[in-house]
């Protein structure tokens, strides 16, 4: 979307514009200043000095407010009569033609302004229609794309149901258990793909309940890795969780969540040959926790560091996995809802690293009463 | 009684899931008998006897809470409830409220066949009441009479909190057990909101039975709901 800074919001009309009128006096000041050598030594003439003064109206009237423009146009001639005309120091206009020097000075500011006014005006009115279409766009797409994802595994299981109901009496063992394979796998997929939209949803609408509970990561890590056993299959995983590690307080199931896409995420973009690490660390001076999902295996395309986070971003992916690019925005809105951060980079030496930071905001509760039995050595 | 055809009362109002459940359980020889409401399937768990329900907690005219508490007045038949996923809460409210077990949708057979079995041998065990269960899974082997607890044949030392909650994990074997069911067990009541004892010990439990806590193969967490010690 727009970056809003590129287009500083203006009111030139609502509020008396401070700012327009200490540089109208600025830039008279500037102008008396630049046109006092100019005129007493170097020779110029009145009109030219005029000039200068009217390079101030110009510039004030497309940069501040009409009224900055008028203040602007008020002082030249203010200035240039006391200081430009004979009798030098008095405000006598002993000319008729310095009233028409006047109304030329302020037709000129307030005409500028208008018409710096209404490019300005069209300039926003093409800004929001152009980010019309864009939103607009942007929701075709995505729905579009979203049913794209959501039909594809629907065609194999239809397919595969199909096929099963009217050949299967052609069918072989082996094509019957591809098959029912296929069903399988392509459910879990649409499953997967469900369950992320509700999250992304969810997190979205601000409707991310966050039931925290004081816990040790390990049980949360522990949870993860027992229900990624099938898809970790045979893969090195290495989990670094020092036993002094504090309690955090957390949600549970979310933040599991969270390890869960950057660890199938791990899975997915790396060779099957490669390894992952979970590392945990008191950061910041003890005031967060941070969690690292460290892979060795291609890593995020360069540049894309922030845009990985954004819904529906995917880089390259590869043939038989095929994501809807919302895994990592919900991590980031989870770990955003628990107040905390996340990143990703790539190690110097290969793969991709993510790390979100849990804050230790409070101090664990005690576990010294007469529930427990001793002080657990991690307790100090 | 085990070679009785064992009845199972499904209450569950999508046809599909409906479908589901019993072609699975009739193929696992079970008698099944449907409802497809509360009301409904609370006059049918009063007629049939059935040996164990199966409760879908999304009803159409009942909360599944709300049946789970009325059987719960008259019988101890094991109640196995049926949900969506993110509805944690509801189900840790119908385990409190004396269910047995959870499924979560979609699930598949074996999940489905896993629970059944386990929730029946619970409910044998306790009409024979044999005592204390000598426990073995894995290389761990508890016996509770004995207070002994051995890995590979070499003993564990536990402190008495410790062994008090796999106690209560033993004697529930397979099945889940909620935050609160433990804490009451191992602490009593008035403990039921101090939920950090209970994972700090089981954390320590972890380590103690299994080596490595982030890679539980028995212990297992059940995310936002409790625990369960696998059986096998
Ligand atoms: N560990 C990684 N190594 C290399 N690339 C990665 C890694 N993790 C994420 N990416 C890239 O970042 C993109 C966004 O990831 P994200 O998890 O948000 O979406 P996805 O995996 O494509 O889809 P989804 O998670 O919704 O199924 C991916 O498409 C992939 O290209
Ligand atoms: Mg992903």
């Amino acid at each position: 979307m727009s970056d809003p800074r590129a287009h500083p919001p203006r009111s030139p009309l609502r509020r008396p514009d401070i700012a327009g009128y200490l540089w109208a006096v600025g830039v008279v000041a500037a102008a008396t200043t630049l046109a006092w050598p100019l005129y007493h030594a170097v020779g110029f003439h009145g009109e030219n000095v005029l000039m200068l003064y009217l390079v101030g109206v110009l510039w004030i009237a497309t940069h501040h407010s009409r009224s900055a423009a008028v203040l602007t146009s008020v002082l030249s001639v203010v200035a240039y009569d006391l200081i430009f005309v004979k009798p030098f120091y008095t405000f006598a206009v002993s000319d008729q033609q310095y009233l028409i020097t006047f109304g030329v000075m302020l037709a000129t500011g307030l005409v500028i302004s208008a018409l710096t006014h209404r490019v300005r005006e069209h300039s926003e009115e093409a800004r929001q229609a152009w980010e019309r279409v864009e939103a607009e766009f942007l929701r075709n797409t995505l729905l579009s794309g979203v049913s794209h994802d959501l039909r594809t595994p629907l065609s194999a299981i239809t397919g595969a149901a199909s096929t099963l109901i009217e050949n299967r009496d052609h069918l072989s063992d082996a094509a019957q258990s591809e098959m029912l394979d296929t069903i399988y796998g392509e459910s879990e997929r649409m499953e997967r793909l469900i369950n992320n939209l509700l999250d992304m949803t969810r997190v979205e609408s601000g409707g991310l309940q966050v039931k925290k509970e004081w816990q040790p990561l390990q049980e949360v890590v522990g949870s993860v890795l027992h229900r990624l056993e099938r898809r970790l299959g045979g893969r090195k995983l290495k989990t670094d969780l020092p036993p002094d590690l504090p309690l955090v307080q957390i949600d549970s199931v979310l933040i599991g969540q969270v390890l869960m896409n950057l660890l199938d995420n791990a899975i997915a973009y790396t060779p099957p040959t490669s390894t992952i690490q979970i590392r945990a660390r008191q950061a910041g001076d003890g005031r967060e926790v941070a969690i690292d999902v460290i892979d060795d295996g291609p890593g995020i395309p360069a540049g894309t560091e922030t845009r990985v986070f954004q819904k529906f971003f995917r880089a390259a992916q590869p043939e038989k996995r095929q994501g809807i690019g919302l895994g990592l925005a919900i991590c980031r809105g989870i770990v955003e809802a628990h107040g905390g951060t996340i990143g990703a980079g790539n190690r110097p030496e290969g793969g991709a690293v993510f790390r979100f930071t849990i804050p230790m905001t409070q101090s664990p509760p005690p576990m010294i009463d007469a529930m427990t039995e001793r002080e657990p050595a991690w307790q100090t | 009684m085990a070679d009785l055809k064992p009845t199972v009362l499904v209450i569950e109002d999508e046809p599909p899931l409906q479908r589901f459940l019993r072609v699975t359980l009739e193929a696992q020889s079970f008698k099944v008998i449907e409802a497809t409401s509360g009301e409904n399937g609370l006059r049918h768990a009063a007629t049939a006897q059935p040996d164990l329900v199966v409760l879908d907690l999304g009803l159409p005219d009942m909360d599944g809470v709300e049946v789970t508490r009325r059987l719960r007045e008259w019988t101890a038949i094991p109640i196995i409830i049926v949900s969506a996923r993110g509805k944690e809460q509801d189900k840790v409210v119908a385990l409190d409220a004396g269910a047995d077990d959870y499924l979560t949708k979609p699930f598949g057979v074996g999940e489905l066949l896993a629970r059944v079995r386990v929730a029946l041998r619970h409910l044998a065990a306790a009409n024979r009441d044999t005592g204390d269960p000598i426990f073995e899974a894995r290389g761990l082997r508890v016996d509770l009479s004995r207070r002994e607890v051995t890995i590979d044949g070499n003993a564990v030392h536990l402190t008495p909190n410790e062994f008090k909650l796999l106690t209560v994990l033993v004697k529930n074997a397979g099945k889940v057990l909620t935050h609160r069911q433990l804490l009451k067990e191992v602490w009593g009541p008035g403990s039921a909101e101090e939920t950090h004892y209970l994972r700090v010990y089981m954390n320590q439990l972890r380590q103690k039975l299994e080596g490595d806590a982030t890679r539980p193969q028995l212990l297992l967490t059940e995310p936002g709901v409790g625990y369960r010690l696998l059986d096998q």
